[in-house]
């Protein structure tokens, strides 16, 4: 492979020689050494192929999926009760305005009964378009600036169920009633006698810390004094424990 | 503890429990333990705290100050430096760069003073001078005046406002609020710190649609239950809210006026039309309160203040938290409002904050808000009120779904009958 390409500029250098044979041979030399040179030996190229792919433009279109049944779901000024969605969407190309809410998905859904209104506001922003809920189906949105947010209650005043009141006309009553009514017994746990548990910081029923490092006193807890070096008592103790922890071992297997 | 402090504690302990509340509307006798003479005596023998509030270090020490009304000068790490320092005046401290940087202020002071001087007589110049014969006229003079007592109240701010003691002091909290400088310096204070919450709390609970169209704070405002500081908006229980609050009301801008004090409640439920209204739970009006006059219990109005008295915030169970809000609002200088007028024309149900400023021309300047909520308290607070309604409870309105409810189709209209009860799920 190397030899052919070598061939031509060794002639050519051959014949430089035979050239300049009438000057000096040291010129001569030179010019064959030129000749020689990587630089006139021509361009050479090589084009390769490669197994290939087109990777951009319409090679690889995206094949259209199934639709997401986006899009309004309640046109203007309809009816709608609160949990009903109004419109879905990817993003939030509408903003949930008065009486409305935006779920996990941008979902807008409204919160209280009333009338589906899509409005824009741009006393409070020039780009956003919202959908809010008006309890009368004349009114506008957005609502006039600096007024009062108009509210609904949506609740029914009802009587208190109040526990048993005590009175002395009531336990007369009650004295004779009573029969009927079975009360579970409460089983109190040893030293949680008259108790009375009350809300503490966060929202727990309980005693104060105080309170449990006093349960067993409360609980009349008698613990043998530790005598130090007595090693029968310790050694007892531990021959105890260990059975206790051999008996232990030996039923979980036993499972197994 | 030193012995002499434990032999007089339970005498101490004794005195404090004296002090008959000024809230109890129900006049106590107490038992006196002591006689009149001696107890007159033993007041003023202890009437000055055991501990001195710039040097205090210690937890105990800190709470008996606070309890008897004064708070600590600067944070502990500070008291305790004081302590242990050798007490140089401020102004003699042996530093070199110091003592030059105040000879420097010193100048600026001295330059500033003169241009005060100057600005002093150029106004009473201009006062003097006939208005019409200037080129604007009378309007053109009074604008004029305006601009330059501005630019005089500025002056005066700027020549004290690099002073170290100055600034020592009104960190010690010994400022005179009656001196420009240090109502300059309590008003950045609260503006960057207090009153941005305010007025967040104001938008967040929507109190500014709902009350008042707008409202710029200018006066800061703190509520408090006896012991208990409110923050803005916080929730308060129905027991501490029972007697009126006492508020501090720290204006920033010099002279006395009058103010009127109204406490709505934005949330009243109204049943029957389905909707809410606000009610006024207290009224005062023409209450005097000056940069150092701060303190307005609300339980000290006069009786020709007293427009309506104090109403305790009670919310029913199951309604959504009502939002109290304590406007403080100013009259315009020289006005004064007729009590008796009012009496007869103010009701408690339907107020309505906006037409009352309107009507009666008064600004609001400052604001404190508390909410309220059902809790254990609630039916005693009402019943000791006199007011009705503790045995009501508000349930939600079930609202009819817009579909009718589909008919059983399916494995489960075919095993709909009897037969296959214990099947079905």
């Amino acid at each position: 492979m190397l030899l052919p390409r070598l061939q031509p500029p060794l002639r050519a250098a051959i014949k430089s020689i035979g050239r300049s044979g009438t000057s000096g041979t040291q010129t001569a030399l030179n010019d064959a050494f030129a000749a020689l040179s990587v630089k006139n030996a021509g361009p050479v190229l090589t084009f390769v192929r490669h197994a290939s792919h087109q990777q951009q433009g319409a090679v690889n279109k995206a094949k259209d999926g199934p639709g997401k049944r986006l899009g309004a779901k309640k046109s203007g000024e309809q009816y709608v009760i609160p949990g009903n969605i109004i419109f879905r969407q990817r993003g939030s190309l509408w903003f949930p305005g008065e009486n409305c809410a935006m779920g996990r998905d941008h979902t807008i859904y409204a919160t209280q009964p009333g009338y589906v209104k899509y409005y824009k506001d741009p006393k409070t922003n020039p780009k956003r378009q919202y959908i809010g809920v008006t309890f009368e189906r004349d009114q506008v949105l957005p609502l006039p600036p600096n007024s009062a947010r108009r509210r609904r209650l949506g609740m029914e005043a009802t009587k208190m169920e109040l526990p048993e009141v005590v009175e002395e006309g009531a336990e007369i009553q009650l004295q004779e009633v009573t029969p009927v009514v079975r009360k579970r017994k409460v089983k109190e746990r040893r030293g949680t006698e008259g108790m009375e548990l009350t809300i503490r910081p966060g929202y727990m029923y309980r005693e104060a810390n105080w309170q449990i490092g006093r349960a067993a006193e409360r609980a009349k807890v008698k613990v043998a004094p530790f005598v130090p070096r007595d090693r029968w008592t310790a050694w007892r103790k531990t021959t105890l424990r260990k059975t206790k922890n051999a008996e232990k071992r030996g039923l979980s297997r036993k499972k197994k | 503890m030193s012995s002499c402090q434990t032999a007089v504690r339970p005498l101490t302990q004794c005195l404090r429990n004296l002090q008959i509340s000024n809230y109890s509307a129900i006049p106590i006798r107490m038992f006196t333990s002591s006689s009149r003479v001696n107890e007159a005596a033993t007041e003023t023998a202890f009437s000055a705290p055991a501990f001195d509030p710039a040097t205090v270090t210690s937890t105990k020490g800190e709470k008996s100050l606070m309890r008897s009304g004064v708070l600590p000068i600067g944070s502990r790490r500070r008291r305790a430096a004081i302590k242990s320092s050798d007490n140089i005046p401020f102004e003699q401290l042996p530093y070199q760069c110091f003592q030059e940087a105040l000879k420097v202020l010193k100048a600026d002071r001295e330059e500033k003073m003169k241009n005060i001087q100057t600005e002093r007589l150029r106004i009473s110049n201009l006062e003097a001078y006939n208005g019409e014969s200037l080129k604007g006229g009378e309007k053109e003079k009074q604008r004029r005046l305006g601009d330059m007592r501005k630019h005089l109240e500025w002056l005066k701010i700027q020549a004290d406002i690099n002073d170290p003691i100055i600034k020592k002091r009104f960190e010690d909290g010994e400022g005179d609020m009656n001196k420009p400088i240090y109502r300059y310096l309590a008003d950045r204070k609260w503006r960057a710190y207090q009153r941005l919450i305010i007025v967040q709390r104001l938008n967040q609970l929507s109190v500014v649609p709902d009350l008042l169209p707008h409202f710029e704070p200018i006066a800061a405002v703190q509520v408090a239950f006896k012991q208990r500081n409110v923050q803005p908006g916080e929730f308060v229980d129905s027991r501490v809210s029972e007697l009126p609050p006492r508020l501090k009301v720290q204006v920033f801008d010099k002279g006395e006026r009058l103010v009127t004090v109204v406490m709505v409640d934005g949330d009243v439920p109204l049943v029957d039309e389905d909707s809410f209204m606000h009610r006024c739970h207290y009224l005062a009006v023409n209450i005097p309160i000056s940069p150092s006059q701060t303190s307005l219990p609300l339980s000290r109005a006069q009786e020709n203040q007293l427009v309506l008295p104090y109403l305790p915030p009670f919310a029913q169970k199951g309604s959504p938290y009502h939002r109290y809000s304590v406007f403080v609002l100013e009259q315009s200088t020289g006005q004064t409002l007729d009590v008796e007028a009012l009496k007869e024309k103010v009701k408690r149900d339907r107020f309505s904050l906006r037409s009352f400023t309107n009507t009666q021309s008064v600004q609001p300047i400052g604001v404190g808000i508390f909410r309220s909520l059902w809790d254990d308290g609630t039916s005693g607070v009402m019943k000791r009120a006199g007011i009705e309604g503790a045995d009501v409870e508000f349930k939600r309105k079930r609202i009819p779904a817009l579909k009718p409810k589909q008919k059983a189709r399916g494995w489960e209209a075919r095993h709909a009958s009897d037969k296959y009860k214990p099947i079905r799920r």
